[in-house]
């Protein structure tokens, strides 16, 4: 096998991750580790010279080279990164010009992001690193990255962390660096490799901080801390979104030249680790904590937690993955664009046989009324989703897309797996084809439809022509990997056991151990009215309360978990923030499929943001990232 | 006050104060406050849930006291939706519920206060209804009303009681508190009797070996501390006389009524004030999460938040649905006993008075 050259910046924050290839200890005959210049890791990679490149994260924003993201590794912050900061003699608003440190663009771009967020205009001017904190005074103030941020915090009076200053303008993290390279370099193994380095690596901060502390003559306990508490190592599904919001908005801004998708090499699954017994106390507190539960423990927390102990421990959880206390929202609309469906599920009441006399699809004049009604009520997005209708064709969907994107400011959240992979069997195309298609004309998510319970045994029940678990995780696999974030869903009371409804979250979750794609999960109980499936289950609210608790211990990886309103109504909706929901889902303006088996609840924006302060939370509003929009409202009196 | 001092006193027993009630609506964190109140909620009943079989019977919506917050009652009888049933149709409705297999336990009655109507009807309309199934027990006519009778009629409250118990009347349910602070009574209910005097009229029944029940009507003017006072003030009461079997939290409806333009109670705060209000009373034996009022969702996860009763099958719900609610107007037992198994409780049919109780088997269950 051939050695792959790897390159990296010598900084201290990219030291944990190299640090086992680095000594030889992962990789020996495989790796052959370099260090270079922030700016020449990317010109490396294009080039050829090297085949992967521990690269600025606007660097893969700025190139047109076709790359590829190597999943769980990052240099991220959640919070303040000590290193990336803003300083000046007087306050932000007060500064007519901003000096940007020539050495890093991904800071240079979140500087202007978070100064025009804060709709301020100063003038920008770039400076070497060296020379950069002399340029402070008067209305002047500078980025200041690196080791220099330790020493020059104290020299001026307005120091602004941009680490913390992103979390608290979008709610989520930054990503500074990933390993980037161009496609087919790796192999599923390499990638385990890069993952074990790091994980190496972290066991041995303090190590690492110690060494560079004496060979660069600064403090070793900030380094310590900055390296245990400032970086954050992983690159999950809140850090995916965080990266996706700085690429887009920096697109937006004219800061970056395109909006990059973040694309991924493929990983190999995790190998469960072994656990240890505990009582069921213990797993509610470790859970809570953020442990991983085993499969067995979801069992037993499934049968044996009481409805406090769960919802107590999933609101601690809960807490922790989102202290600012802010729950969000979105406002979209919900568009059936086609009843007709071929899959004929006995849990439906929406659908209709192709030849019925009551089968529609929506024409593009309803759609432009829907769509228009939608941007008028600040909506932002649609979310897409029909039946399995044979009339329609890729190229259907392909000029809906393009339509829609040049019509409408507008996000398209579109078509469950079921839809995906009947396209890919009607057009004889590989899945990823058919995604990459449908991107390209404008798709920007997928919604987690059509999962029901990701059983084959509770599927051949209930819905026997639709697709298999298999296919299902495939479908959201190939979607992540090529830069699609998705929720998944979860629809429970077709009297399965507690073995399906755990298994089903451990489908999920090895899922997004994979490949981070997942942004939240969505569970709610079987609305039964009108359809051929008598309810023999319990659907009431406690079991709701009991299994959004159980998901939230469960999918340690998911960084969100929508409340069902809209099917749970709006008083559980509420209640289901206290058992591990942070997010209140959408203000919808029009729902059809639940409407039509039974779930008549309705909220606007407004009802539905007096239900979250009622709770005791601030509402945000959102897009499909989870990224905070506007600025916070005040608490009206 | 923080809210672990506050536990400390609920673990040792101790009576919470008022400064404790306001801390326990002001903490944070509802999970906390929810589950310390189930610590006494299964002190006291374990996981058993009670309810029984009713029927709700309103003689008349006419009403001379106008609340503003009431849907349900018409000014005068000549208004338009304006009902007297005669003491025969009343009957009938119970009649109705026997003949159709229904094994009622109670009867449920509280009406509007109708200056047009001899005290006999209500004589007569209890009579009626013992003579129809003398093993039913009749709860009946709010302090309200029973105080309304009293001036209405010239008897002392005390006469009034005994009359109607004479002619069949068992105990009192427990309404028309509403927030028992002159202040508040003034806004929302000005022409209703006083908090004092619905407080003696309990006083009395409990004298005559009445049992009755007591509720709070939250959510509309009143504040926090206003809505601990009135817990503090029946906890005062049932120090006094013990007479009083449950107390039920009861949310402000909105639609349809004076004070309509303020949003109804959320689930996260009707959850809490069962809550506070289990802490509270610790002297009365049970909270009941009214379905009808609460809407089913909520009074199912309420009995993880201190309730123990879901009240009962109720049937001719009309004063809350005038107001908007959304629940049914009647269930039937098996479905309150697998809505109650469902939130892994057990369902415990009783009588009024909690003196009879059967488990009900979970074969019966839907």
């Amino acid at each position: 096998m051939r050695r792959l050259r790897l390159t990296a910046v010598s900084f201290l924050n990219t030291r944990p991750i190299v640090y086992g290839i680095e000594r030889g200890l992962i990789g020996a005959g495989r790796f052959e580790l370099g260090f270079d210049l922030p700016s020449r890791c990317a010109a490396a990679v294009a080039s050829g010279e090297a085949d992967l490149a521990l690269m600025p994260i606007a660097s893969y924003g700025a190139s047109t080279s076709d790359l590829r993201i190597v999943p769980g590794v990052a240099i991220a912050s959640h919070t303040a990164v000590r290193t990336v900061m803003l300083m000046g003699d007087v306050p932000w608003h007060e500064m007519d010009t901003i000096v940007l440190d020539e050495a890093s663009r991904t800071s240079q771009i979140l500087v202007q992001l978070l100064t025009r967020q804060r709709g301020l205009a100063p003038r920008y001017e770039r400076e070497e690193h060296d020379r950069i904190a002399d340029r402070v005074g008067g209305r002047t103030g500078a980025l200041i990255i690196g080791d220099l941020c330790f020493s020059a915090s104290s020299r001026f009076r307005h120091v602004y962390d941009l680490g913390a200053e992103w979390r608290s303008a979008t709610g989520l993290p930054f990503v500074y660096a990933v390993w980037i390279g161009r496609p087919d370099v790796l192999l599923p193994g390499d990638v385990a490799l890069l993952q074990e380095s790091l994980a190496l690596g972290l066991s041995h901060r303090q190590a690492i901080a110690r060494d560079w502390a004496a060979k660069n003559g600064v403090d070793a306990a900030i380094c310590e801390h900055y390296l245990e508490q400032n970086i954050y190592y992983g690159l999950g599904a809140a850090e995916l979104c965080g990266a996706a919001a700085f690429l887009e908005g920096g697109f937006r801004a004219g800061l970056l030249g395109r909006n990059s998708a973040l694309r991924f090499f493929s990983s190999p699954p995790r190998p469960a680790k072994a656990t240890v017994a505990r009582s069921l106390d213990s797993m509610l507190s470790d859970a809570a904590a953020g442990a991983r539960l085993a499969f067995d423990e979801g069992l037993r927390l499934h049968q044996s937690a009481s409805l406090h102990d769960l919802g107590l421990a999933a609101d601690q959880r809960r807490h922790s993955l989102h202290p600012q206390g802010v729950v969000t929202y979105i406002i979209d609309r919900n568009v059936n664009y086609t009843n007709a469906c071929t899959t004929a599920c006995q849990f439906c009441n929406f659908y209709r046989t192709p030849g019925d006399s009551r089968v529609y699809t929506l024409t593009r004049d309803q759609l432009a009324q829907k769509l228009q009604e939608t941007v008028a009520m600040d909506g932002i997005q649609v979310l897409l989703q029909g039946g399995i209708n044979p009339q329609l064709g890729l190229d259907y969907y392909e000029e809906l897309f393009r339509w829609m994107k040049a019509s409408f400011p507008i996000a398209i959240h579109g078509l469950s797996p079921e839809e995906i992979r009947y396209l890919a069997e009607r057009e004889n195309l590989a899945v990823p084809a058919v995604i990459e298609r449908l991107v390209a004309a404008g798709l920007d998510s997928i919604p987690g439809g059509a999962a029901e319970i990701l059983d084959d045994e509770i599927r051949r029940r209930i819905s026997p022509r639709k697709c298999s678990v298999a296919t299902w995780l495939d479908v959201m696999r190939q979607a992540h990997l090529l830069g699609l974030r998705s929720t998944a869903t979860m629809v429970f009371g077709f009297g399965e056991e507690a073995r399906h409804i755990v298994g089903h979250l451990d489908k999920l979750r090895a899922l997004e151990d994979e490949t981070a794609g997942f942004t939240a999960f969505i569970c709610w109980s079987f609305q039964a009215e009108g359809t051929r499936l008598p309810l023999r289950d319990d659907t009431s609210a406690t079991r709701y309360l009991r299994t959004l608790a159980l998901a939230r211990l469960y999918l340690d990886n998911f960084p969100n978990l929508q409340v069902s309103w809209v099917t749970m109504g709006p008083a559980i909706g509420q209640i289901g923030l206290r058992f591990g929901g942070n997010d209140f889902g959408s203000a919808m303006i029009e729902e059809n499929v639940v409407a039509q088996a039974g779930a008549v609840f309705k909220l606007s924006a407004e009802d539905i943001e007096r239900y979250v302060r009622a709770a005791g939370f601030e509402p945000r509003r959102r897009n499909m990232r989870y990224e905070w929009l506007g600025q916070a409202q005040p608490t009206p009196a | 006050m923080t809210f672990s001092v506050v536990a400390d006193k609920v673990h040792t027993g101790t009576p919470l104060s008022l400064a404790d009630g306001l801390a326990l609506y002001r903490h944070p964190n509802l999970m906390e406050v929810g589950s310390l109140a189930n610590v006494v909620r299964e002190r006291h009943h374990a996981d058993r849930t009670y309810f029984n079989r009713n029927l709700h019977i309103n003689p008349t919506n006419v009403c001379t006291a106008a609340c503003k917050l009431c849907s349900f009652s018409r000014r005068d009888a000549q208004a338009p939706g304006a009902f007297v049933l005669t003491v025969e149709q009343a009957v009938d409705k119970l009649r109705a519920r026997i003949d159709a297999g229904d094994k009622v336990t109670e009867v449920h009655i509280v009406g509007g206060l109708h200056d047009g109507l001899p005290f006999d009807y209500f004589t007569r309309l209890l009579s009626g209804l013992k003579a129809l199934a003398p093993g039913i027990t009749i709860k009946a006519f709010s302090a309200v009303e029973i105080f309304f009778f009293h001036r209405c009629y010239g008897m002392p409250v005390e006469e009034i009681l005994l009359r109607l118990r004479a002619a069949g009347l068992d105990s009192l349910p427990g309404g028309g508190a509403e927030i028992l602070s002159p202040r508040v009574r003034e806004a929302i209910c000005p022409n209703k009797c006083g908090a004092d005097e619905w407080l003696e009229v309990h006083r009395v029944a409990h004298h005559l070996g009445m049992k009755s029940n007591c509720t709070m009507l939250f959510g509309t003017v009143e504040t926090l501390d206003e809505r601990v006072e009135h817990l503090l003030n029946l906890r005062a009461l049932q120090a006094e006389t013990g007479g009083f079997l449950a107390f039920i939290p009861l949310p402000f409806h909105p639609e349809n009524n004076a004070l309509g333009d303020r949003p109804a109670p959320t689930a996260a705060e009707i959850l809490r004030t069962c809550a506070v209000a289990r802490l509270m009373l610790d002297n009365v034996p049970h909270i009941k999460a009214y379905w009808v009022s609460l809407g089913l969702a909520t009074a199912q996860t309420a009995l993880w938040f201190g309730a123990d009763d879901f009240d009962g099958t109720v049937s001719e719900e009309k004063i809350y649905h005038q107001a908007g609610a959304l629940s049914p107007q009647s269930l039937s037992p098996e479905a309150i006993a697998a809505m109650v198994r469902a939130a892994g409780r057990s369902p415990v049919e009783r009588d009024t008075l909690y003196a009879q109780f059967s488990l009900v088997d979970k074969r019966e269950a839907v």
